[in-house]
């Protein structure tokens, strides 16, 4: 892990890699690898209280606005070069020969927002609401302006009054821009993804 | 092998010859087709145990000795890769007291025990070992303790079927003018072999497996459905994009639907989405630029149009009888859980030597339509299901499109073709519903005993 750490392929950001370009697919399968093999938080990496709250406040926002359907507002929470991405698989699998459920790049989280507004997305008609827990945060501060959380969450659905759970756990990479933190990546892990899937078309 | 245009068996009717034949009339299929609890068991146990059922591509299997669970109805089966490279079906049911033998749903393994009393079987079924054999007599011969297996598994450029009857034609002469389609799919492109080994999808839809089937043919209902999805791409992309070619006025256009024999059906969008190149029409994927740039760097613009073309849907959805559709550059299984419970799983697949930014593309391509269309096409099945099973005065579900227009005609190659919007793919398919399902019914098959 430490191994990782040093080698000069890992970075904690995409930032500086082309959108989507195979490069970009290395760094990010790269970051999965780290957390799929991460055992301990080092401590060197633990975030200071201050960028922790930041970091608690910022999911918690998230959380709030997609459990009030403020999609618009939720974007904004997101850098210009966002990833929202469902795998389909629990291993962490490459991306680039993997279909995942969602892998979206800011455009096309764009286009989802777009899609779910119309008013003809029958899969939302009405829509799922909501009720997203995130739990067990652990803050990882790799420079003053990269974060990750790994969190644990629990999202109690009910679509016309049905209800069903989504459990899983979130991957995040978050980005100090000019005016505060940014989520530059939403990894969300079903920790049942390879299994038959229920109505996913909200936003988790 | 031309074929008419309707389901109907009104000389049967409730005959002891034709004893489902009172779930059709012209135009039109019963209720109970979808909400009957018994006809479900009764397709699990006769259509599913009497006709060709794909289990799976010979490429998810790439190393001796691996396996994959899968179904044929609802008899859980392993499909497995041999200790000789040979592909091959066994039913995953110990045939000492009924426990599944294998309970992990992918590996790789010589040898399969049941976790019970240890009963032991080669990959291909071979009884190999029971413990404390004497309890059983000096007469007990382990040969007569195999795992059962399907009467026939064959193989069609990768695509395995079973059969749990011995009484069915060859696999060939079953696919008939699907096969034909199903080279077409293979074959685009390069010419470079597909491979079926980069994840799946599987969606739980709360209605019968049939509805599923009923939308794969349905040149009707994109502008509809999948308003939302093309409201998005046309505001963004413009009018000449995605899907916006299916029809929603009078003039239905170049596209066709075509019934190949044996319940299989196509709709071909290619006269539409490949008129010009298949790549500018489809706009969403993330990635597109570092792709195009990568690929056009490499191969120069007019051979990199054409390998990104290829990676760009296939614009051919081909519903093989009973439980195989291909959309796109996918595969998938429908796999049957209940009267109103279906598993249907996608799988996606890739181009074996193709540069990695053709693949990763055709990844995110594969994304594309089940995120944006399928969960509104599963809303609409769901809500079907509820009306049908709600509101037993209407007994009836149309399936009546291009009866009347008498717009169908016979091509050179002898099958049937009708206008996109027709309900020839619905009509195609309960017509050999009911041929397998009489037949069964009437013993002209029976299941495989040992």
């Amino acid at each position: 892990m430490l191994d990782m750490l040093a080698s000069d392929h890992f970075a904690p950001d995409l930032a500086d890699m082309p959108y989507f370009s195979v490069a970009w697919y290395d760094r990010l399968h790269a970051i999965v690898g780290y957390w799929l093999e991460l055992r301990e938080i080092p401590d060197d990496l633990r975030a200071n209280p201050v960028d922790r709250t930041a970091a608690e406040q910022l999911l918690s926002t998230e959380a709030r606005f997609l459990d009030q359907e403020r999609l618009e507002e939720w974007l904004t929470l997101f850098t210009d070069d966002a990833v929202y991405w469902i795998p389909s698989d629990v291993e962490g699998r490459d991306p680039r020969t993997t279909v995942s459920w969602e892998l979206n790049d800011r455009r096309r989280l764009e286009e989802r927002v777009e899609r779910l507004a119309t008013e003809r997305a029958y899969s939302q008609a009405p829509s799922t609401r909501t009720m997203h827990l995130y739990s067990n945060l652990e803050v990882l501060s790799f420079t003053p302006n990269v974060m990750h959380v790994i969190c644990r969450f629990f999202i109690q659905t009910s679509l016309a009054g049905k209800l069903s759970p989504r459990a899983g756990w979130n991957g995040y990479i978050l980005r100090k821009v000019d005016d505060g933190w940014r989520i530059a990546l939403k990894r969300i892990g079903l920790f049942d993804a390879d299994y038959p899937q229920d109505n996913n078309s909200f936003t988790l | 092998m031309s074929s008419h245009a309707t389901v109907r068996s009104p000389e049967d009717r409730n005959s002891v010859r034709s004893p489902y034949g009172e779930f059709f009339r012209d135009g039109y299929v019963h209720r109970d087709l979808y909400v009957k609890q018994s006809l479900f068991d009764d397709e699990m146990r006769l259509l599913f145990g009497s006709t060709w059922v794909y289990i799976g591509h010979e490429t998810e299997l790439p190393n001796a000795n691996d396996f994959i669970r899968r179904r044929i109805g609802r008899r859980p089966v392993i499909f497995v890769r041999k200790e000789d490279g040979k592909v091959d079906v066994v039913v995953n049911r110990c045939p000492h007291r009924g426990a599944l033998l294998c309970r992990f749903e992918r590996g790789n393994a010589k040898r399969f025990t049941c976790g019970y009393h240890a009963w032991s079987f080669e990959n291909d079924g071979a009884c190999v070992a029971i413990p404390l054999r004497h309890a059983y007599g000096e007469n007990f011969r382990l040969e007569d303790h195999d795992l059962l297996k399907p009467a026939r598994v064959e193989n069609y450029r990768g695509f395995v079927f079973a059969s749990i009857s011995p009484n069915v034609p060859s696999l060939q002469e079953h696919l008939a003018g699907s096969a034909s389609y199903l080279d077409q799919w293979l074959d685009r492109g390069t010419g470079q072999k597909v491979v079926v080994n980069n994840g799946s999808m599987t969606f739980t839809c709360h209605a019968n497996w049939k509805t599923v089937y009923d939308n794969a043919g349905d040149g009707y209902h994109p502008p509809f459905s999948h308003e939302s999805m093309l409201r998005v791409f046309t505001r963004r992309y413009g009018d000449d994009t995605d899907m916006s070619y299916f029809p929603s006025g009078s003039n239905e256009g170049p596209m066709v639907s075509r019934d190949l024999g044996n319940g299989h059906t196509v709709i071909d969008q290619r006269p539409a989405m490949h008129a010009k190149s298949a790549w500018m029409r489809q706009h969403v994927h993330p990635g597109r630029e570092a792709a195009e740039t990568a690929v056009f760097d490499r191969f120069g613009e007019a051979a990199g149009i054409k390998l990104l073309d290829a990676s760009t849907g296939a614009g051919m959805n081909i519903s093989i009888f009973p439980n195989m559709l291909i959309v796109g550059n996918q595969i998938q299984i429908v796999d049957p859980v209940s009267v109103n419970q279906t598993s249907i799983q996608w799988f996606s697949t890739s181009i074996e030597g193709a540069p990695v930014e053709i693949n990763l593309t055709r990844m995110r391509m594969q994304e594309d339509f089940p995120s944006f269309g399928e969960v509104d096409d599963t809303a609409q099945w769901e809500s079907c299901q509820e009306g049908m099973e709600a509101v037993p005065e209407m007994e009836w579900i149309d399936i009546r499109r291009h009866i009347a227009t008498h717009q169908g005609r016979v091509d050179a190659d002898g099958w049937q073709t009708h206008p996109i919007t027709s309900d020839i793919h619905m009509r195609a398919y309960y017509r050999e519903w009911l041929r397998v399902m009489n037949g069964a019914a009437c013993g002209a098959t029976r299941s495989v005993e040992k």
